[in-house]
This record gives structure tokens, sequence and C-alpha cells, in this order.
């Protein structure tokens, strides 16, 4: 694999991941994580950042099966934040391959979440994603994602998205 | 506004509580002053704070404020704002430091609050400044109670411990059921609904009505358990407090190693036992609760946690939640009760998430000027307190009840019509009381 080829690989596969999120296909969305993903996003305000990995606050530490869950939710008919469903805008850029072999992408990107909900709810989610993608049987998935937001307080009344 | 006009907002007799209180700019001003200014408020945990030099961010209403161990350890808190112009002293949310450095002009204060370095002292204030008088503003009452730390800007207000009154008991349940009580996992979880800030204080107050429906995505993915929520009781406290969970747990069943916190609770049951008396050990996990005004807190198997509804206008609050620990549990235990909590609890936690829907779209439906000429129904459970023996408190037949609530409110009118501390009830029999019983 040359650089050129791992670019195009890793855009390919964060465009169309991207693409399946804002289309709510997240049944198709989950078979493109591996089964040992970790799906993190620490809180980005200064009190316990820099505490050693695990030992302060996530907005999500997340693993295949409680992902599954987050979905499954969606179907149970009481999942109000998400009833009736938000739409997304996913923006990715500033895409960059820090490392990659045959088998491993290191990349990270920036992204603009844009959400609209109901009549006038809008929100805005800014931040940067450092992503690990492993080819499994020829395909390549997602196996971590470290999700790093720009915004200290959040000021959404929720964060019932995928990011 | 007049403030006896409080009094056609708020019935507590007949279980009726205005949509005005929720929205109208005019009464949130008068929240900020006699609510926010007066009442014994959460600040943080003392395990925050350790050393001398020690500071974490706080907030008092909407005033932000600096909570901190001066040289000699005692626990100050200031107004985060220069007495020279007003600029914020300490821009960062949580450290050490021996001072605080204003930005703006360079005004220095020390960790007890003491104006120690001012510019152009010579050749701008000719040595006339009188430094003793600009220190930081500092608190007219700090209290801590059992590592927790509140503090008052009224001078009269009765003492936190009166104040705290008979929540004591249950506060016991939760930050003194162990030896070496509590302590916070570090960082915060912080973020803003559109909604009055009374909205999240009312449902943590007594609000297990909701649950079911609320968070029935909870209860349809097996996390909330059914039977866990539908017994117990809610109580008013008194003084506006409230709390309700299960009133006797099936303590045999925590020896399950799937719930490592619910073991870790099971293997130390002669100790919690021992510390909290037979009876109070039962209702071990304290389930929800509300100290009035605006600290509530979730005390259910797997995870604590504790929040502060900080007001921010009348249609918004800024919320900041904390995952709490048993101090003494190993670490193993420590870090599944952090992941219990921020799996369910916090802006992206799938119980909390549609908590935030409901206050906001309260909102937006009642802003309408005809919506508030009527009135809210807080009736469930009106004229059936009871009291039980050995528990502190007026407390409903069955946890469906909004007990709770009326004791938040009756409190809360109480606070709106009273110039001063000296005219609020603080004690005695009608203290907590419900209606009279039917
Ligand atoms: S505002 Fe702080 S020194 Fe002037
Ligand atoms: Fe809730």
């Amino acid at each position: 694999m040359d650089e050129m080829r791992a670019q195009f690989e890793a855009e390919r596969f964060l465009y169309r991941e991207a693409k399946l999120l804002d289309e709510r296909r997240f049944e198709e969305w989950l078979d493109l994580l591996t089964d040992d993903v970790r799906y993190w996003m620490p809180v980005g305000n200064l009190e316990g950042a820099g505490a050693p990995d695990g030992q302060h606050l996530s907005y999500f530490e997340d693993n295949k099966q409680t992902l599954m869950l987050r979905i499954k939710r969606l179907g149970t008919g009481f999942a109000h934040a998400e009833d009736p469903p938000s739409r997304t805008r996913h923006l990715i850029s500033n895409i960059v391959v820090e490392a990659f072999t045959e088998a491993e992408l290191k990349v990270s990107a920036n992204f603009i979440v844009f959400r609209g909900r109901l009549e006038t709810e809008e929100d805005l989610f800014v931040g940067r994603r450092e992503d690990v993608l492993r080819k499994v049987d020829g395909q390549w998935k997602l196996a971590a994602r470290k999700i790093l937001l720009d915004h200290n307080v959040i000021g959404a009344k929720n964060l019932s998205l995928f990011f | 506004m007049h403030e006896q006009e409080f009094h056609q907002l708020v019935n507590i007799e007949q279980g009726l509580v205005s949509p005005r209180i929720f929205i109208e700019p005019e009464i949130y001003e008068w929240e900020l002053e006699r609510i926010f200014a007066r009442c014994w408020l959460y600040l943080a945990h003392e395990s925050q704070i350790p050393e001398p030099g020690d500071y974490v961010a706080a907030f008092m209403g909407e005033d932000p404020m600096i909570v901190c161990r001066d040289p000699q350890g005692h626990i100050r808190a200031f107004l985060n704002s220069c007495t020279h112009r007003g600029m914020r002293v300490c821009r960062e949310e949580a450290g050490h430091t021996k001072a605080f450095r204003c930005p703006y002009h360079g005004w220095t204060f020390d960790t007890a609050g003491k104006l120690i370095g001012v510019p152009r002292l010579n050749d701008g204030y000719f040595r006339q400044l009188e430094k003793e008088k600009w220190g930081l503003i500092e608190v007219a009452q700090l209290a801590t109670y059992k590592g927790l730390i509140f503090a008052s800007w009224d001078p009269e207000a009765p003492s936190l411990d009166d104040y705290l009154g008979d929540m004591k008991w249950y506060i016991d349940l939760m930050v003194d059921r162990l030896e070496g009580g509590s302590e916070v996992i570090g960082g915060v979880h912080k973020w803003v609904i559109p909604a009055n800030w009374k909205f999240a204080a009312d449902n943590f107050v007594g609000d297990m009505y909701h649950v079911p429906v609320s968070h029935g995505s909870g209860l349809a993915l097996g996390l909330i358990s059914e039977r866990d929520i539908s017994r117990g009781f809610q109580v008013s406290v008194g003084n506006g407090h409230g709390r309700g969970g299960a009133d006797q747990w099936d303590v045999e069943s925590w020896s399950d190693p799937a719930s490592p916190h619910l073991k870790f609770l099971y293997e130390n049951r002669e100790e919690i036992t021992h510390r909290l008396g037979q009876q109070r050990a039962q209702i071990l996990l304290a389930g929800h609760g509300t100290i009035f005004p605006n600290f509530s807190f979730l005390d259910i198997p797997g995870f604590l946690t504790f929040r502060v509804w900080h007001p921010r206008g009348p249609e918004r609050m800024e919320i900041w939640s904390w995952c709490v620990v048993e101090k003494k549990a190993p670490p193993e235990v420590k870090n599944m009760m952090r992941l219990a909590y921020l799996a369910q609890f916090g802006p992206g936690g799938v119980v909390e998430q549609d908590d935030g829907e409901n206050w906001s779209q309260c909102t937006l439906a009642m802003r309408g000027r005809v919506r508030r000429r009527y009135m809210l129904n807080y009736q469930m459970g009106l004229g059936r307190q009871q009291v039980r023996p050995g528990i502190p408190g007026q407390t409903s037949p069955t946890i469906w009840s909004e007990i709770g609530q009326r004791g938040f409110y009756r409190r809360w009118l109480e606070l709106m019509t009273a110039p001063r501390w000296s005219d609020v009830n603080t004690g005695g029999e009608s203290n907590g009381r419900d209606e009279s019983p039917v």
C-alpha cells in the first residue's frame, strides 16, 4: 500500500460511514465496527483532563455491545429524545493518515455535526476524531475511535447521536 | 410584581402550581435574590480540594465561585470576580495555586482572599489604597457535611445542620455507609438544557412517576428493573428537601457477581448495618432526591451521581453532574460504577437523554400567554401522607406520589414571600407537612 492508496481508502471509508449515520442506517453502521471496537469520547473540560485513561469521566465509553444497546433503544418506542428522529449531517474533513500498513490505518479527521430536531432545535458539534481502521476479511472496519469535542460545557440537551 | 402574588402561583393545599414560575423573567429574578442568594447551596466535594492551595470552580446561582483551601487548610469560597473591575480572577476549572492574579490590571489575591498585590501602588495610588478592604468577596457562611461543601450568602440563614435537618439521615445513606465515606471521580459532565432549573429539581425530588414512561426504553432494555422502581415510598423530608426510593432491598440477591457494586455492598453489609442501623440499612440505596433548592442525587444499584442544576435564565439550566463512589471500594468497583453511570446518565446516557427532551418541550409548550393561565397538577397522593415509625419526614403510601414536589414548592413559596430567614418556618411540627390527613 502506498500513501495515496491509504489516503483514498481512509477517505472512502469515512465518507461512506458518515452517510450511513446521516441516513440512520445504524445496523449497517454497526457492521462497520470490529467486534472489539472501542468508542470513546472523554470529557473535554479541564478538570480531570490528563488523568490516566479510564479514571475520569467520558461522555461515551462504549464497546460493540453497548453501541448495539443504544441502537436497540431507538426501536423500543420509548426513545423520546429521538422520536421523531433527529436530522444529522456529518461533515468530515482534514483527513490525515497518520500511519498505515496493509492491515491497519491510523487516521485523524475533523468534524462538524449538525443536528436539527423538531421545528426549530439546532445543535452544532465540532471536534476531532482519532480512528484506527483495521482490515477484517478484506474489509476496512473501525477498531477504535476517540472523539475529542471542542466544547467544554455541551451546549445541547443531550448527545443522543453518534459521532 | 408584589410578593403576595406568589400565593396565586403555588397552592399546596390543592396541589396546584402555575406554569408562570417556569417561564417568567421577573419571577426568575426574584428567585436569584430570595432563593439562590439566601439558601445553602452545594459547591463541591472535599475530595476535590484535599491540600492547601487546591481550588475548584463552582457556581452559586449565576455567580461564579472559587472554592479553595487556604494556607491553614480551611475551605473558603469567594466570588470569582476581581474587586477592581470585576474580571474573573481564575479561569481554570480546578488546580493548585498560591494566589490568583487578575489578568486585567494585575491585582493579586491569596487563597484566603486577601489582596496581596497591586501594581502601581506607589505612583498610582500613592499608597492610599485600603488593601484590607478590597479582598475577594467571600460567602457569609460555609460549612461541610460529611465531605459535602455548602455555602450561603445570607448571614441570617440557619446553620447548615438545621438547614439540612432530617435530610442528613438520608444523606448518610449515601456518603457515610462505609468507613472513609465517598469521593468523586475526576471530570464533570456539564451540559445545558433549555428549561427552567426547577424542572430538574422537581423531577429528582419526588418524580418516580415519570420513570416507566420517560425511561420506558431503560425498562425495555432491562437497564431499569420494574420491581425496583415500583416499591417504596416518597418522603417530604422538610425544609423543601425530598427523597424517594425502595423500602426494602432483597440484599441476598446482591451477592450476584454480575453487579460488582452491589456485590461490594453485599460483602460489606455488616459494616453498613452497623453504621446505619438495621432499619436504615434496609432502604440502603436512597433512590432519587433533591436537597433544596438545586442539589440532587441518584443512588441506585450500580452507581451514585450528584448534580447541581445551575439557573441560567428563566428558560435555561446548566447541569454539572458527578459520579460518586465509596472511597474504600476497590479500583475495579469504582471503575464499574463510573462506566454504569456514564452509560445511563450524563448527556450521552441512554436513560438521561430523554429527560432533557421532556423539560425543553414542556417549556416550549407552556410559554404562551393562555397556557400560563392554567395551573399544573401536583395532586398525586394529596392528603394521603403517613408517618412511618423510625423514618424521618412525611411519607407516601406508595412510591407514586407528588408529596416531595409539594414539599419543595411549599418551601419555594415560603422563601419567595419571606423578606428574611426569620420569617421562614425552619423547624417544628408543620415543617415538611403535606396537606392535612384524610
Ligand atoms: S479588574 Fe482585576 S485588576 Fe483590574
Ligand atoms: Fe428521569
